[in-house]
Parts: structure tokens; sequence; C-alpha cells
């Protein structure tokens, strides 16, 4: 059977639809925070929140008794609480007799436990009857309404093998998983494993086809397999047969496939991405994608369900488990109770006893016991419930003299203001934290620097960055920034001695210009102790050495592992001067011309024949004369008919040939591999224009247009940790997952370029002579900031360099001092700086660390205005700091940029945190202590699990609370109300999250004082209430 | 007579289908301090009546038993029901002890393995009725969670099975050892299946009741004194085992 291409199509975009609620995931060596639900955010907050917790069955609200935590420590105002409540309450009925607003409030507040859960079989008068002691009213079996309750439970888009497993306690399911877990980390396997899966060239389903037709694992259910996938050769032909054997009706497809992919949406997210990933190494070698995994996945479950249909008869299909519901109600009912683990513990014997015995009356008379006692506990621990509340609310009495439709009633409205609370307690949170932001504001008009001042320093506007922001202006004559990690310039990066390319820019661009780093020094040879540390590595991956090399060598480690355990900060320094440092680099900025890059080519390609010659024809290079090598490369590349130099070289025409082929073929010396070179090394550098364009852009989106300091310090960010799979989470979001440094030399290298600055001063920005910008490098695991290309700075410039070392350094120690008690064992207390810096270092060196930073845990804030608005109040590191000037952007392009790049990526980033602290376990990926590196892209809990997204609960969580208060991003605009109206406007994406209430947008006028908070779909104003007009903005440009 | 003699021995150290008996009187006594004296004495009445009524048993008796024992083992793997987990165990551990009677071990002993074997139970007994006060009925995987919600009740129960399970330094281990010492090849292999079984069966006691996402609601756990009393009574029966059991090694 073949299906034919429109079918085939159509299986692609049903699976492609269906995959969209699940978000990608990156490999960990650049994690990228992501929003868990960011395929819902087309959806409102609320929404998109309650379908992804039914999707992912997690949570999106934080506990109620960590909420009333909040309440009790003063982050959440009750007065806020209380205005939610009335307004909840304005579309309700009131009820006779009750004070709901009263009870609501003590419903949050004092009671600890949900009041109303799904009932299935007790009705309000079941309630009634049970809160005044009297008998329930009927308990007779309806057997429709239970017909009803299975059909929801067991069909509608649920895989088969799920009802299967509810039915009959098989666990289908999870062995399903497991099996194709192994399979996964078999295929997208990136060099983790000695022994690669075959084929793997062929595609992921391709591979998998060949191996599952030998595999033992496969072994029990292999001849189900095989007729399978006899059926078709292409997965979408398989995917369509395995669904008409199930009797899944098309129009469900799409539904089934998502429900299929969301039960493992790490690997779903990865294979997605890896599918859609652009020059990814493995992805190229080999592919893979979602029709292919949704293939395996169903052929494995249709054979795990063959294998088990064997015992319980036909309730293998859609139609098998319908017809079961309708004649077998009683008994499908008490198994469904009983393999959920939802059945009454008294009576779990005799379900179990009537189910194996099989016999119908039996199975009547215990439904018919069972749905009583059912209907009775249910009844009885809702007034428990209840009753609990009326204690909290001390209003008990009124409970008592409801009637049934007011307790009906009242039971409605507790519910829905259940489901709805979570909300209420969230907005609760932000008006706080909106309000403590609003306080710290000072709007008053910045003071007129009579000079420059000593050193302008750019951050990221990372959360981290506030702190040591903050600490360096105490400390000096210091002005900071606040800029995307990657300066405005997307780069492609090749670092010396390394094949691939990185991609330093936020994950939503794609970087055009490719810039190499070259040695500006000669490479000193890999060293002893490299080439032993290589040659252990290769005796532990091998089969049978590991055996002999524990016993021979193994005492090696144990030294190394006390080293890092007992003096992790010591044993890694001596460690480091075993290996060879790296030499000056320098990065290969400007474009090259044509005649340069063909230059380049020819270069490349005689080094090639050269070593040709010298392998094929055993001739060595000495001999080898600059016409040769011409002769050769003309005929290669078929610009010379015949070789002239082949008498020269002792070949017959036969063998000139011959070797002519070869040298086109195997040493790709050929027309079509130098024009590819030829693109390639088109990639390479900036042209003049394009690096004045970075240039501006970058100063003018920051305001920093004039009074250019001596020292112009561009500040990457990164970490250090050891042995944390997650330490690329904790290094530049800007950058793509990675260190900022390199993106820092490349701006700082166009702004110091003399061209660049001519034509920059002919635009209106006039950096001075004796301005010199200085990449840097800010750990933030050590708060320590290391200056770069030390060496290029002018020798003008020298004398002042100590006193910018002892500034970075001061607020290096201060901002570890603020920082480290937050991370010691126990209690926080405030620690020394110098003891603090020394405990910042240990952390970074130290493999036993699980929580080295922490990270951007707490982020709440985005600011994107002057620096003066936020200089003077301490955000704790909680803040995005974005400078912008509004005054310097008329057309609203810089903001648009900011809003586009920087305010995305936070966004994703504070989802991520959103998610990782609500439900660890389901939306981020758990203790670290259990994680184990998978394929070297990911992490798995213990030996086999799906891919762990988001982040361990070591970075948002203390003490098994949240670290990290869960709110949405607080970003607010200084600009005028209509100027940055129109620029989120403009922005589709940024006008949807705000719309949707993915974010928190404030807007501070500050020409006329104004905020403006978009809440429930317009504009709430309030005016600031000490607040000082800047100059409006034509007054700054005229 | 001794027929008679075996009859009523294959009663109290129970045979199938004779089994059946004890299973059905221990399932019918709902009191748990009744069910406790029923444990601790039944095996006990066996002991002397071997003692008394019966000479060494045939080898064709001697496979029946431990065919006994090994059958409720198997049958402990599926059961889920705490009170008869506990019967078919103590019946596959009761039936193992013709091995050591046979081969003519001293009653003193004998008397002393039946109570190692019947006192883990007894607490196994007792703990699954402060099940059965807290959730309705003491059953495997149907609430799980126990050590998140009832961290004490969780410990004492783990520790209480693995001491039933014959696990090492319970009495029951010691007397399981002492069985197997003065087994025949095929005895051997029949009583450490029956071994291997019970342990299994107490790992998927311990999964369906100890691990997994606690109920919801507060549950209230095993208090201070009944922790403490639970504790010292293991204690002393690990201690008890060591002096009176472990010497005879």
């Amino acid at each position: 059977m073949s299906i034919p291409l429109g079918s085939r199509l159509k299986i692609r975009a049903m699976i492609h639809v269906a995959a969209e609620p699940i978000p990608f995931f990156w490999p960990m060596r650049t994690f990228i925070h992501h929003n868990p639900l960011h395929g819902l955010e087309h959806l409102p907050f609320e929404q998109a929140v309650r379908e992804g917790a039914e999707l992912f069955h997690g949570n999106a609200f934080l506990p109620r008794r960590i909420y009333q935590s909040y309440l009790a420590a003063g982050t959440v105002e009750r007065d806020v609480l209380s205005t939610s409540v009335s307004r909840f309450l304005e579309s309700r009925e009131s009820i006779f007799g009750i004070d709901l607003h009263h009870w609501l409030t003590a419903l949050m507040t004092l009671v600890d436990e949900t009041v109303t859960r799904p009932r299935t079989f007790a009705e309000v008068a079941d309630i009634g009857a049970v809160l005044h002691g009297n008998e329930l009213h009927n308990t007779d079996t309806n057997l429709e309404e239970l017909k009803g309750y299975l059909r929801g439970k067991l069909l509608g888009g649920r895989p088969i093998y799920e009802a299967v497993d509810a039915l009959y306690g098989t666990e289908i399911g999870k062995e399903l998983d497991e099996l194709m877990i192994r399979s996964c980390l078999d295929f997208f396997d990136e060099g983790q494993s000695v022994w690669g899966m075959p084929g793997r060239e062929q595609g992921l389903f391709a591979a998998w086809r060949d191996m599952a037709n030998r595999n033992v694992r496969f072994y029990s259910y292999g001849r189900h397999v095989r007729r399978i996938l006899e059926q078709d050769q292409r997965p979408e032909g398989v995917i369509t047969y395995v669904l008409e054997q199930l009797g899944v009706p098309e129009r469900q497809w799409v539904d089934y496939f998502t429900r299929e992919l969301a039960r493992l949406h790490g690997w779903t997210g990865f294979v997605k991405w890896r599918a859609t990933a652009h020059h990814y190494h493995w992805a190229d070698r080999f592919p893979g994608d979602l029709v292919d995994f949704v293939a395996i996945r169903l052929t494995t479950a249709l054979a795990l369900l063959r294998k088990h249909g064997r015992r319980h008869g036909n309730e293998l299909t859609l139609d098998g488990i319908t017809e079961a519901i309708e004649t077998r109600t009683a008994e499908i009912y008490l198994r469904y109770e009983m393999h959920t683990g939802q059945a009454l513990p008294v009576m779990a014997h005799a379900i179990d006893q009537a189910l194996q015995r099989g016999r119908d009356t039996e199975i009547q008379n215990v439904l018919g016991e069972y749905l009583r006692r059912k209907t009775h506990q249910e009844a009885r621990e809702q007034c428990g419930r209840l009753l609990a509340l009326t204690e909290a609310a001390d209003a008990k009495p009124a409970l008592l003299q409801l009637s049934e439709g007011d307790l009906a009633q009242l039971l409605d409205t507790i519910s829905a203001f259940e489901q709805q609370e979570g909300m209420i307690w969230l907005r609760a949170l932000e008006a706080n934290a909106m309000q403590r932001l609003l306080d710290g504001l000072d709007t008053s008009r910045p003071l007129v620097r009579e000079k420059r001042p000593f050193a302008q320093a750019l951050f990221c506007i990372d959360t981290r960055s506030e702190r040591i922001r903050r600490h360096l202006e105490s400390v000096g004559d210091y002005q900071t920034f606040g800029i995307a990690g990657f300066f405005g310039v997307p780069v492609s990066f090749m670092e010396l001695g390394k094949g691939c390319e990185t991609h330093l820019c936020p994950v939503i661009l794609t970087p055009k210009n490719l810039v190499p780093e070259i040695a500006a020094e000669t490479q000193q040879d890999a060293g002893a102790v490299s080439a032993l540390e290589k040659a252990m590595h290769e005796l532990k991956e091998s089969v049978l050495t590991p055996f002999v090399t524990v016993e021979a060598i193994g005492l090696l480690f144990g030294f190394d592992m006390i080293g890092k355990t007992v003096a992790p900060r010591t044993y890694n320094r001596w460690r480091r001067h075993l290996h060879p440092e790296k030499p000056f680099s320098r990065l290969l900025l400007d474009k090259l011309s044509r005649e340069d890059a063909d230059s380049i080519v020819r270069a490349v390609q005689r080094a090639v024949i050269v070593k040709a010659v010298e392998q094929e024809l055993g001739l060595p290079p000495e001999r080898m004369t600059d016409d040769m090598i011409r002769s050769l490369r003309e005929s290669a590349l078929g610009h010379e008919p015949t070789l002239s130099s082949a008498e020269a070289l002792q070949m017959d025409a036969d063998k000139a040939d011959a070797f002519i082929k070869r040298l086109r073929t195997a040493y790709r010396i050929n027309r079509a591999f130098a024009d590819q070179q030829m693109e390639r090394l088109g990639r390479i550098g900036f042209t003049i224009g394009e690096q004045v364009n970075y240039v501006a852009q970058a100063l003018s989106s920051i305001g920093l247009t004039e009074q250019f300091s001596r020292f112009v310090v561009l500040v990457g960010h990164g970490s250090s940790s050891e042995n944390n799979p997650y330490e690329s989470a904790l290094d530049c979001g800007a950058c793509g997952g990675n260190h900022g440094d390199v993106s820092a030399k490349v701006l700082a290298q166009m702004a110091n370029s003399r061209p660049v600055r001519r034509i920059l001063r002919s635009r209106g920005i006039d950096i001075p002579d004796d301005s010199w910008f200085l990449p840097a490098m800010h750990n933030t695991t050590t708060d320590e900031i290391k200056l770069e290309n030390v060496h290029l700075i002018p020798p003008s410039h020298l004398v002042y360099i100590d006193r910018l070392r002892g500034g970075l350094n001061a607020a290096s120690r201060r901002c570890a001092a603020e920082r480290m008690p937050s991370l010691a064992i126990g209690e926080e207390r405030p620690m020394e700086a110098g003891a603090a810096y020394k405990m910042a270092r240990r952390n970074a060196m130290d493999w036993s660390q699980v929580r080295p930073e922490w990270g951007l845990s707490r982020n709440v804030y985005f600011v994107i205005g002057r620096r003066d608005l936020t200089a003077r109040t301490s955000l704790h590191g909680r803040a995005f700091l974005h400078s912008y000037d509004y005054r310097i952007d008329t057309k609203r392009r810089l903001l648009e940029n900011i809003l586009t790049g920087p305010l995305v990526v936070g966004q994703w980033i504070n989802m991520e945190h959103y998610f990782s602290a609500v439900d660890n376990e389901r939306f981020g990926s758990g203790s670290k202590v259990n994680h184990n590196v998978a394929g070297r892209f990911g992490v798995m809990t213990g030996n086999l699990s799906d891919l762990r997204t988001g982040l361990p609960s070591q970075t948002v969580l203390k003490d098994s609370r949240p670290y990290h208060e869960p709110l949405r991003l607080i970003t607010m605009i200084e600009a005028p109300f209509e100027h940055a109206r129109k620029a989120v406007e403009s922005v589709v994406s940024v006008r949807n999250i705000v719309q949707n209430g993915w974010l928190r947008l404030l807007i501070l006028d500050p020409e006329t004082g104004e905020v403006s908070l978009f809440e429930d779909g317009g504009w709430q104003k309030t005016q600031l209430p000490s607040h000082e007009t800047l100059p409006a903005q034509e007054a700054v440009l005229s | 007579m001794q027929a008679i003699g075996f009859i009523l021995v294959g009663l109290f150290l129970p045979l199938f289908p004779l089994s059946i008996l004890f299973n059905t009187v221990l399932r019918r006594v709902d009191h748990a301090l009744l069910r406790s004296a029923l444990l601790l004495t039944w095996p006990q009445i066996g002991v002397l009546a071997l003692s008394l009524f019966a000479d060494e048993p045939p080898t064709w008796l001697l496979i029946w038993a431990l065919a006994t024992s090994v059958l409720y083992a198997f049958r402990l793997l599926a059961m889920r029901e705490v009170g008869r987990w506990t019967g078919f165990l103590a019946t596959s551990a009761w039936a193992a002890l013709w091995l050591p009677a046979s081969a003519g071990v001293d009653p003193v002993q004998l008397v002393l393995y039946a109570a190692a074997f019947s006192i883990p139970l007894i607490i196994l007994t007792l703990l699954a009725r402060t099940l059965e006060v807290r959730f309705g009925a003491a059953y495997v995987g149907l609430y799980g969670g126990l050590a998140i919600g009832t961290p004490r009740l969780a410990g004492v129960t783990v520790i209480t099975v693995l001491a039933a399970t014959a696990t090492p330094l319970a009495p029951s281990f010691f007397a399981m050892l002492n069985a197997l010492a003065v087994a025949t090849p095929i005895s051997a292999v029949m009583l450490a299946a029956a071994w291997l079984m019970w342990s299994w069966a107490a790992i998927r006691l311990i999964q369906g009741l100890i691990v997994g996402a606690p109920q919801p609601g507060p549950s209230q756990d095993l208090n201070t004194a009944a922790t403490w009393g639970y504790s010292i009574g293991l204690v002393g029966l690990v201690l008890a085992g060591l002096i009176l059991m472990g010497n005879n090694l």
C-alpha cells in the first residue's frame, strides 16, 4: 500500500499544526530561555494557561498557601485582593444571608485547600443532606450518566492505549514512552555513545525501521512491528494505516497527534527545533522530523496494543472501546475507577474480585454499592471543606440555613471564584511590584554634567547587570548604560581552532556575517597534558579498555576528585597551569574584497595541491615549483585542456588525466567548490557601511551620542561553573546562550576604527579621538570584570587603566557582598565583601555546587528608559534595564528594535522562570541532582525520561519554596504615551503579547508625569505624585 | 493416626488446600488484635502438633509444603489488599517451616522460627489497621506518597515489610538461612524461589504505598509515641533475632 502525494502532504500539515502548542527545545550547549506555552501565546494568558495546564498536566499558578505567605510577608496588599473580590462579585448574584465578599476573602486568605473539587455523582441535594445529617436522597444507578462520564474520560482525542491502560492497568503508555526515548537516544546521539546507531544517514524513520526488524529490544512484539511496517515504506503511509486500524476518524487526527506529541514534549520540542534548524551539523547529517517521530510512535503503540490484545479482547480500537462503554458500562466504569487509582479503598477488593470473576450480577451489585458509597463520600468531603470555610469565615450558622438552591449557587460561586483565584493573586502580586517600581523612580530632571565621566560602561540588559552597574556608579565617576548583550550586532562567530559557527545573537535573529578568530601569534603545541587527557578520554570511551583503565590508572581520578572536592580553587588554578594559554587572537571583521577572497581561495587550493602531489605521487614539497602547481590548478579548474607540467611531474597522459580527476573529486579542486568557497568568504566581515550602521544604532539606541569618556567599556557577560549542564542557561541570552565577550570585541573593534568614526562624525555622532572602546567580560558567577584586548589600548590611556581596574574590582566585591548571602546555606546574613568575593569564586570552581549563582531568578521588571530613572534605587538584580532616550528617536525605530529583540527575549526568560517556579516538575526540569546528560544535547531525570525542559529546581526554588516570585514581566517604557503606544502597536508580536496579557506594560510619559497601564483591554492612567517634566521632544531636537 | 497427625499439622503449618481454612478465618476476623493473636498462635499450634502427633514427614509431603510456599508467594505478587497480603505471606512462610521440621531441627528453634515470621506480620497487621482508619482500606496502588504525606508511617511500614520478607538482620532472615542450610538442592531451589517472590512482592507493596504523589489534603501521621513503640519493637525484634537465632548459623 502506498498513499498518494496529496494524502502524504495532508499528514505532514496535520502534524505541523498538531505540534504548534509545543515549544522548541534548543540543545543545552546554548540554552535558550523560552516560554513553555509559546505555542499558545496567540490566546489570552488566562485561557492559554488553562489549556496549557490541561495539555501538559501542569499547574499554572502556585498553591494557595504560598500566595498566603506572600500576603503575610507584605508582597500582596489586602486591599487589592478585596477590590478583586468585589469585581468578581459584580457578575454574581447575591445569596441571602451570606456575605460573599467576606466568605471569598476568608477563602483566599485563611483556607489552605481548594473548597470545590469536581464531583462525579454527588449532587447539591446530597451535600445538603449530609450537611443536615439526613439520608442521601437518591442513589439509584444512572447508566446513561455513567456512559456519558466514561465517554468523556476514555474517548475524545485520547490515545487508544491510554484508554486501554485506564481499563486494564497495562501501562502500555509507559512502555511506549520508554521505547520511544531509547529510539531517540540512539538516533539523535551527538557523540556521547561510543557505538552509534547504524544507518542514521537515511533519516530517523528509515534507520529505525531497519533496526526494528533486528533489535532484540523489540523481540516480544517484533512480529507486529514488521507487519505494520510492511504496509508502507513511507512514514505518512504507516501513520495512515495505524490510525485506520485504530478506527480514529480523520477529523480527530490533529488532536490525536497533539496528545501523542505532548506525552514527550521535551523530545518533541527538540525534534521540532532540529528539523527546522539551519546549518545544524547533526541535523544535516542525520535528518529526522516529527512525521518520522509520530510514525515510530504509532507503529510501536499499535504493536504493543496487539501484543496486549490477546488478553484484553476487542478494546483496542475506538469502536471497541465505544461499544464496551455502551454494552458493559458497569464493568468498564469499575475498571476505570480501579486502574486510575480513583476507586474507594474500602471497596477496592470487592471491585477487584468482581472484575476477576466477571459475573454480571455481582458486578451490578458491586456497582450499586460503590456508587452509593462514592456519592456519600463526595458529599461528605464537600461538606467538610465547606464547613472548614465557614469556620474560617466564622459563619457556620449561615451555611446551615441555606436552601438547596442557595447552596447550589454558593458552590457555583465558590467554584467560579477558585478558577479565577490564581489570576487574582497574580494581579495582586503584580500590582504590588508595579507600585514598588513606581515608588523608586526618580523623575526629577537629570543634572547637567559639567565634564564627561571618567568611564562609561555598556552592560547587557540582563538582570544581573543591575547590581554591578549600581555598585560601579557608586564607587566613582562612572556612567553606565544597558543594551542587549550582543550590542546590536548579530554575528556568526568561528572560534580559533574550531570548525563550527556559533550564532551570537538572540535566537529570533539569523546572522548574515561571519567573524572568524585568527591567531595573532604562533600557536603552541597542545602539550603533554592535553595529549594525556585525550588518551584517557579514548580509553574511557572504548568498549573494553575501561575495565583495564580503572585498575591501572583509576587512582589518578581519585586524586582529581579529592582536589576538586577539598580545595577546588587552588586545585583548579594549578590544573589551569598545565594547559597552554590561548594565543592572542584578532577578529577578522572587515569585509574581504573580491580580490582578497580570490587570493585566499587560490592559496588554499595551492596548499591542497602540494599535499595531494606529496600523498599521491610521492613528490616532496621542495621539488614542486610554482609553475607545476599553477598548471595543476588550472587544469583541475578546467582552464587548461591539457596538463602542461605533466612531463615535469613525470606522468603520461592517462596518469595525468587520472590525477586531475582525483584532484577534482577527492581534493575538491573544482569550479563549483571554488564558487562555494568564494560565497563563504563573502560572508566574512562587515562592510564599512554596515559597521557604521551597527555602531550608530547601538549608541543611539541607548542615548549615548555625545560626551564620550576616555574609556567606553563594552561589558559582555557569561558564567563559569563546574559539572553543570545548565551552564549556558547562565550565559548571555542575547548572545544565544553564549559568552558575550566576542560581541563586545566586535563592537569595540568597529567603534575604534578610524574610517567608521569619520563617517559617524558626518552623521552627528562625534566620538573624540581620545575615546577608546574597550571590551570586557563580566563573570556573573564570580562578579569579576576582566578587561579584554588590553594590549591594544593606546599608550596614552595606559596611565588610567589602574584606576579603571580598581573601580571595576571595587564594584565586583560590593556586588558579591550583596549577592552571596542569598546563596549561602541557611538564613541570609550580611557578608563581608572579601569573604563574599572568595565564596563566589569558589562556587565557580566547585563541582558539587548545584547552585553556582541564581542566574536570572527573581526577574520581574524590564525598564526601557534613561538610567537616571532607576539609578537611585536598588532593584535587587530583578530588572532588565535597557537605556533609551526617546528624544533622539523621533521615528520610533530604535524603540521598535528594542521591543522586537530584547523585550521579546526578556519575556521568554520571564515566562520560563514563571512556569518553572509554579510547577517545577512539569514545566521545569526538577532537581539537578537526578539529572543525566542525554546525547550531549539535553538532560533526563534518571537514566530514561523525557528531555527535561525548563529550569531546574535549584534555579527557582529555595528550601522547596519559590525563590523566584512568579510574575509576568512588568515592562515600563519611558516615553510620551503616543510615541510608546505607536511603537508597541507597530510591532505585531509585542502588541499581541501585551494585548493577550503575557506581559504587563506601563508607559511613563516624562513630559506629563502620567503613568499608563494596559489592563483589561484598555489603558488606565494615573499621575506620578512627584514629577519634574523633561524638556519636550521638540525643544531638545531644536 | 499418623495421617491425622499430618492433617492436623497441615492445618496449622498450612498445606494447600488446608491453607484455605487459615486464610478464611483471617479474612473473617476484623479486629486487629484478634488477627494478631491468630498470626502469633496459629503456627505455634502447628509446631506443637508436629512434635506431639507427627513423625518425620515423608519427602513428598515436604515438596508439597514447599509447593504451597511457592504458590502463596506467587499469589502474593498480585495481592493488593494488605490484610490478605499478610495472610498469604504467613501461609507461604509457615509452609516453609516444614523444611527445618523435616530435618529434625529442635522444636524450640522451630517455635522461634515461627515467631520470627509472625511478629513482623503482627506489626504489619497493626499498621494496616492504621491505614484503614486513615484511608478507608489498606490497599496497594490506590493512594501512594506515604513517604511525603506521612513519613513516620511510611518508614515504619517499609522496615516492617522488609522484616516480614526475611531481609538481612530480621530474625526471619536467619530462619530462612537455617532452613536453607538443611535443605536438599530441590527444596533449596523451591525455598529460594519463594523467598525471591516475597522480596518482589515487598517491593511492589512498598512501591504502591510509599512512593508517588501524596493524596491531596492533610494526612495524619503516626504520633511520636506510636513511632517510638513500633521502632522499639522492630529494633527489639532484630536484637532478639541476632541473639537467639543468629548464633545458630
